[in-house]
């Protein structure tokens, strides 16, 4: 089978967009915004009725990228095939330009967590998501990006590091990576990691789209675990580390993550700006580097 | 220990009581990197994740229980409901169905015998909110067919219809719910019962009281009869029944299916 390598729909000109959320839907399509995408998680829009409507209209606008959080592709399971179907046909009528899930399991048996839950990075795991991610490309006929989880806990018996995981699970399935920033500084932060490290031993081709979003400090025992809340502006932390990335990985599409708490659309817009920022100056030193050659 | 034992454990940590993570039995213990924090501790951050965004759902889903019973008991029938009917699915629109039975069971509920029904309309209404886009019928489609061959159609209701009878006053409880504020209102729950039909014609929930002679004839219509069939049945029940005007009436209100191939 032939695997498409993105979607007929171009990649947008414009990098920088924002998770579309519910309270925004109105102001979203009634407002001129400087954003070149929206993203959605499609099991949002399995149904009909509303949330159909409006994705239909946004999607007049806007590009869009469906982000999902539901195949539980790091399951020792298949992929639930009402799963598949629901979301094919989703791609098959909004055309997204691209397509992603998770590195993480939700779903045992016939129960489904609704959570993104850690995975040990063995090669037993390896083996049982690339085979999940394989079916599922060739099921969409393209190829996806998959994207680093956040993490509270860490396995005892991991044969190689997270960014090495993700590396031989793109090697090996030809999936793209979805670096999500803030999760690789959660994760770096409670498992006493390295997140620069990390972003520097992810290898440049195969990073796709990058994800950015709040965090909260909870003390437990006298020390702070991060937890991903998507609940809060990106942290100053975080800005760093993903300007830390754009130099790596170029201008690569960026996507602004608010889930809970929801704030103004003008912040969401606003954090969307800060993004376009630092892609902007890493452009225009790379501009400046190539005339000086 | 393998990924399928792996995952197995840790879904029935998380579904068990609260205090199964204090107790974790050492062979599950020992999968972990002991950290800095005690492993029970990051093992509570996924559980209050899970627990929480679905007694979420559950809250969002069922707004007249909470107005009827508050917010801290409906959180508390949530989450012993969630712990024993986790969602089959990842796509949640639709989670929440048998909550109505389990709150028959749920004994301090058993001094409210309406909640159950109420539960039963909020999933109806859940249900039409979320369901698939169809197209409805429209009068001209049935004027296409032949007087003679009327009476062998077989009409189905759109994907979003549900029908909710109880022996309670549905339509004036949920009014009183959503004016819950209004100090002036008064309701009486013994007022005689109700047969509704709950569809979305659009965008938007409706809710349609039925006749008796009504509900007979949509629930023949219903379990898959013919227009012909099931309006004998319904006049051998209610010999004044109308079946030109209940059936104009449901084609103006949209709540049959397009007889042309649906989306």
């Amino acid at each position: 089978m032939t695997v498409r390598p993105f979607s007929s729909a171009t990649t947008p000109t414009e990098t920088v967009g924002i998770g579309l959320r519910y309270p925004h839907y109105e102001e979203v399509l009634n407002t001129d915004l400087n954003l070149g995408w929206l993203e959605v998680h499609p099991e949002n829009y399995f149904g009909g009725g509303t949330h159909r409507h409006f994705l239909t209209k946004a999607r007049e606008k806007y590009q869009i990228s469906l982000h999902a959080v539901g195949l539980s592709l790091g399951s020792d399971q298949p992929v639930s095939e009402h799963h598949l179907r629901e979301f094919k046909e989703l791609i098959d009528i909004f055309d997204p330009f691209q397509i992603s899930d998770h590195a993480s399991w939700s779903a045992s048996g016939n129960a489904h967590l609704n959570d993104l839950l850690p995975l040990p990075y063995t090669q037993e795991t390896l083996q049982r998501l690339a085979d999940n991610v394989e079916k599922t490309q060739e099921y969409f006929a393209r190829k996806m990006l998959i994207e680093n989880p956040s993490s509270y806990i860490a396995y005892a018996d991991n044969d190689m590091s997270e960014a090495e995981f993700m590396n031989e699970l793109a090697a090996k399935t030809g999936c793209g990576i979805l670096l999500d920033i803030n999760n690789t500084y959660v994760q770096a932060h409670n498992h006493g990691d390295d997140a620069w490290a990390y972003i520097d031993t992810i290898k440049t081709e195969y990073v796709g789209e990058m994800h950015l979003a709040g965090h909260i400090e909870q003390e437990e025992d006298g020390e702070i675990i991060l937890i991903d809340t998507h609940s809060r502006p990106v942290k100053k932390s975080v800005w760093d580390l993903y300007d830390h990335a754009v130099k790596r990985f170029g201008t690569v599409p960026t996507l602004i993550e608010w889930d809970q708490d929801f704030p103004t659309l003008d912040t969401l817009v606003g954090e969307a700006d800060k993004a376009r920022a630092i892609q902007a100056k890493h452009l225009d030193m790379d501009s400046h580097r190539h005339a000086a050659e | 220990m393998q990924l399928n034992k792996i995952q197995s454990s840790f879904k029935n940590l998380m579904l068990d009581h609260p205090d199964a993570i204090e107790n974790l039995p050492d062979h599950f213990g020992q999968v972990f990197d002991p950290g800095k924090v005690a492993i029970s501790k990051r093992l509570k951050i996924y559980r209050n994740n899970i627990i929480g965004s679905l007694t979420d759902v559950m809250i969002a889903t069922f707004p007249i229980i909470e107005a009827l019973v508050g917010k801290e008991f409906l959180e508390q029938m949530a989450r012993s409901f969630i712990l024993q009917n986790p969602p089959s699915k990842a796509c949640l629109s639709f989670y929440g169905i048998g909550f109505d039975t389990f709150i028959k069971g749920f004994e301090p509920a058993k001094t409210l015998p309406y909640l159950p029904d109420i539960a039963r309309l909020e999933i109806a209404m859940n249900d039409a909110y979320y369901a698939k886009d169809d197209l409805p019928l429209n009068a001209l489609e049935l004027s296409e067919i032949a007087q003679e061959a009327l009476e062998k159609v077989i009409l189905r209701f759109r994907t979003s219809v549900n029908f909710v009878s109880s022996e309670y006053p549905l339509s004036a409880i949920k009014q009183f719910c959503e004016n819950v504020s209004d100090e002036t209102q008064s309701l009486d729950i013994n007022q005689g019962g109700e047969a509704l039909l709950i569809y979305r014609p659009d965008l938007d929930v409706r809710l349609i009281s039925l006749s008796n002679e009504e509900l007979a004839f949509l629930s023949f219509i219903h379990n898959g009869d013919s227009l012909g069939y099931s309006t004998s049945k319904t006049l051998e029940q209610f010999e004044n029944f109308d079946v030109g005007h209940y059936l104009s009436k449901h084609i103006e209100l949209e709540t049959f299916s397009s007889l042309r191939s649906n989306i």
